[in-house]
């Protein structure tokens, strides 16, 4: 039964992806200058998601995956995030369908950021304790084998990994909800709560609150899961080695000079980073980042922002000003 | 509006006779100095783009734009004049309303002024007041609401004095741009602005026709800079003409000024091709920086500069009269109406150069805009022109020149007043400063 769903869904996520290939070949063709990139953003994240799709159901697979990951972003920051994560990918959607609506985002104040900036990874660290801690409580012999592949109750362990589970998250999640089939497709925090809570009645209600939540705070906020997603702050602070010197990998650098302060960087950063605003040039130092570089697509300022790969300049701000047509 | 038999608080009641004698003999005067200018320009570059004969036509005060808008009010359009380029130019299209700055740039006419305020007063304004005491300027004669901005002491008080004629909205924009409190406050001002152009229109500014004007206006900064750029290389067109173009940006019709100054920016790049150049490459590179300058009577400075022996060239400036008004683009990431209000709002406050700001750090903003400009035109030389009474740009003097002292460019202040009387001897100063410039270009 399983197997068929996933297949339906498989053919039909390529089928999408196929259709927004078209969308970026149309719209590299009309010029937009400054959604091409945010465009390809989006075919590489439909691209991904196909990918991950297909390794999903295998945790060796996925623990490569993740290896991978982490390795790159310990040198070029949360692409990750922007770039391939499924969960943020949906987050995206929303964000489409909000702007289909001429419905605005809302924004955190500026102490209500700073404030999360501060405590992040501490709201990480709890997200990430409090299974471990429930799950040592319960630990037999029997489950060695789970402990081997992070099944069962170890299952919190791979929480780096937990945003490539719910592809299509509140559906998956309802779907083991309501089969009470196997819990490793529901939606991985709850799924850890709902694990040691067997009770059905709370299991639902927990799950859909999750849903909703997200959901609505997604609408409202842009990206907002992001800024203390488990697996973001795991990046994130793999990220912070990124300001050494010996790893000047992926930066984005930003020329003083030439900033005229108009503030375009500091209002389509998703999460809300102000560092690209605020810093007096140089590499850009923010763990925050989620290289998804709308920033450096909107800058109007030729060679203002750039991004440097390597000391290579790869992609900078340029006089864009050629009005766009679509949206 | 305002009737005009209401007691005026500041404003003299002048004799219908005494305002058209003195009218009829400053506009006689000014049509001679502005077909004089453009007469000079023409000489200085005998090789003048054929281009630039549309521009001639319309900064001419009283000449077709003057009909053209004229027309337009008859027809039920209705004209909002501005004071400052702080005021949002894309609301006032979205409500398909027709902005034109109202500064003042005659000379004569600061001499009225000093009727009603001391002569310690900045001549823009005292000159702007003259202008409306005698209905010189036909552009604040035909707006119907004029915006104001209380960016210094001389505007706060000027946009008071004219109320005793016109209706006046007044915007204050925050002195202090990198708090969230000042954009809040500024956000606020854009949307009150917004309330009293759609009341006075009858038009309501839709989000899609906002966008249009964001658009018109992004075109308008295209070609803008196409032109700023075609300055950075040899000189393919004189400071003046390009001077002339932007200023006419702020009176023309903006879609028809695009497609004229593409059209400009085409014929320069065919010069360029074929290395005809507007004076010898090697003349003397100048940016000059300070107080704005209004055409048609305060060309003073940059006539001098070109017609000096030895020449040199205007490859930029820092003025909000000139170079400032069209540079930064209004950026819309999603096109909703508050996202629009906030990029407006942004663009005018957070991008502005003007020196009434002040920071933590010192308000680098300008210092640095002006280091760019040095560096992208190859400029060898910076004028820093301040009229008497300025004292938000006089001020900032010592901190500019001291910043360009590290990247080793003369500065000099040219401080002057709204007459002619001193144009022999500021012409031996810029002399002795361009003969000073090429010196070092010999070494």
């Amino acid at each position: 039964m399983y197997e068929a769903l996933l297949g339906t869904i498989f053919a039909a996520i390529v089928a999408i992806g196929l259709a927004l290939a078209g969308v970026l070949i149309i719209t590299i063709w009309k010029k937009d200058r400054t959604r091409k990139l945010s465009y390809l953003r989006l075919f590489i994240q439909v691209v991904s998601l196909v990918g991950i799709f297909i390794s999903f159901t295998m945790a060796l697979w996925l623990v490569a995956f993740f290896l991978v990951i982490f390795a790159v972003t310990l040198f070029s920051g949360r692409f990750f995030c922007g770039w391939v994560c499924p969960f943020g990918f949906y987050m995206d959607l929303i964000a489409m369908l909000r702007k289909k609506l001429g419905i605005r985002y809302w924004t955190l104040s500026d102490r209500v950021n700073g404030a999360l900036n501060r405590l992040r990874y501490v709201i990480a660290a709890a997200i990430l304790v409090s299974p471990l801690l429930v799950g040592a409580l319960t630990i037999t012999p029997a489950s060695q084998i789970q402990f081997l592949f992070l099944r069962g109750p170890y299952h919190s362990l791979n929480l780096f990994l937990s945003p490539l589970e719910p592809l299509i998250v509140p559906w998956t999640g309802a779907l083991a909800n309501l089969g009470f089939v196997d819990w490793s497709f529901s939606y991985p925090y709850t799924r850890d709560i709902v694990y040691y809570i067997n009770i059905p009645v709370v299991t639902s209600v927990l799950i859909y609150i999750f849903i909703g939540l997200t959901l609505v705070s997604t609408f409202m906020y842009r990206r907002f899961w992001c800024r203390f997603c488990p697996t973001g702050i795991t990046l994130a602070a793999a990220n912070r080695f990124k300001a050494f010197k010996w790893a000047p990998v992926l930066h984005i650098n930003k020329t003083e000079e030439k900033c005229t302060k108009c503030g375009i960087c500091k209002r389509v950063c998703p999460v809300q980073v102000t560092e690209v605003y605020e810093q007096k040039g140089g590499d850009i130092k923010t763990s925050m980042c989620l290289n998804c570089m709308r920033c450096v697509e909107m800058c109007p300022y030729e060679d203002c922002l750039k991004v440097n790969l390597g000391g290579k300049t790869v992609f900078h701000s340029r006089n864009w000003l050629e009005p766009s047509n679509i949206e | 509006m305002k009737s005009q038999s209401a007691e005026k608080k500041y404003l003299p009641d002048m004799p219908q006779k005494e305002v058209e004698e003195l009218n009829a003999s400053v506009k006689a005067a000014s049509e001679r100095i502005m077909a004089d200018n453009i007469e000079r320009m023409k000489k200085t570059d005998p090789n003048r783009p054929a281009a630039m004969q549309y521009f001639d036509e319309v900064s001419n005060f009283f000449g077709m734009r003057q009909k053209e808008i004229q027309e337009a009010k008859a027809q039920g359009r209705k004209v909002i004049g501005y004071l400052c380029v702080f005021a949002p130019i894309e609301l006032i299209l979205a409500a398909d309303a027709i902005p034109v700055r109202v500064n003042s740039g005659w000379y004569d006419t600061s001499k009225l002024g000093d009727r009603i305020v001391p002569v310690e007063v900045c001549p823009v304004i005292r000159s702007t007041i003259g202008a409306k005491m005698i209905d010189l300027s036909p552009y604040l004669e035909l707006s119907d609401a004029v915006i104001s901005t209380l960016t210094c002491d001389g505007q706060t008080k000027l946009s008071e004095i004219l109320s005793d004629a016109k209706q006046m909205w007044i915007m204050t924009p925050p002195r202090v741009k990198d708090s969230a409190q000042s954009l809040h406050l500024w956000k606020e001002e854009i949307k009150a602005i917004k309330t009293q152009i759609e009341k006075l229109t009858g038009n309501k500014i839709t989000p899609k026709k906002l966008k249009e004007a964001i658009e018109t206006m992004q075109k308008a900064t295209k070609a803008f800079r196409r032109l700023q750029d075609l300055r950075k290389g040899n000189p393919v067109i004189m400071g003046r003409d390009a001077m002339l173009v932007n200023q006419m940006s702020m009176w023309d019709d903006i879609k028809r000024w695009t497609k004229k100054t593409e059209a400009l920016c085409d014929e320069l790049e065919k010069r360029a091709e074929k290395n005809e150049w507007a004076c010898p490459p090697d003349t003397p590179r100048v940016i000059v920086t300070g107080t704005p300058m209004f055409w048609p009577d305060n060309w003073k400075l940059p006539t001098l500069i070109e017609e000096a022996t030895p020449q040199g060239i205007l490859v930029g400036d820092e003025l909000c009269s000139s170079d400032r008004v069209l540079y930064d683009p209004v950026g819309i990431d999603e096109w909703t109406m508050d996202d629009m209000i906030n990029g407006i709002a942004e663009r005018y406050l957070m991008a502005s150069t003007c020196p009434c700001f002040t920071s933590k750090d010192g308000n680098e903003d300008r210092v640095n805009w002006l280091l760019n400009k040095v560096k992208d035109t190859k400029a060898q030389g910076v004028i820093y022109y301040v009229i008497r009474g300025c004292m938000l740009y006089a001020m900032e003097y010592s901190r500019v020149k001291k910043a360009l002292d590290k990247v080793d460019i003369p500065v000099y202040y040219l401080d002057t007043e709204y007459t002619r009387e001193d144009v022999g001897q500021m012409k031996t100063r810029v002399e002795a400063f361009l003969e000073m410039l090429s010196a070092r270009v010999d070494f």
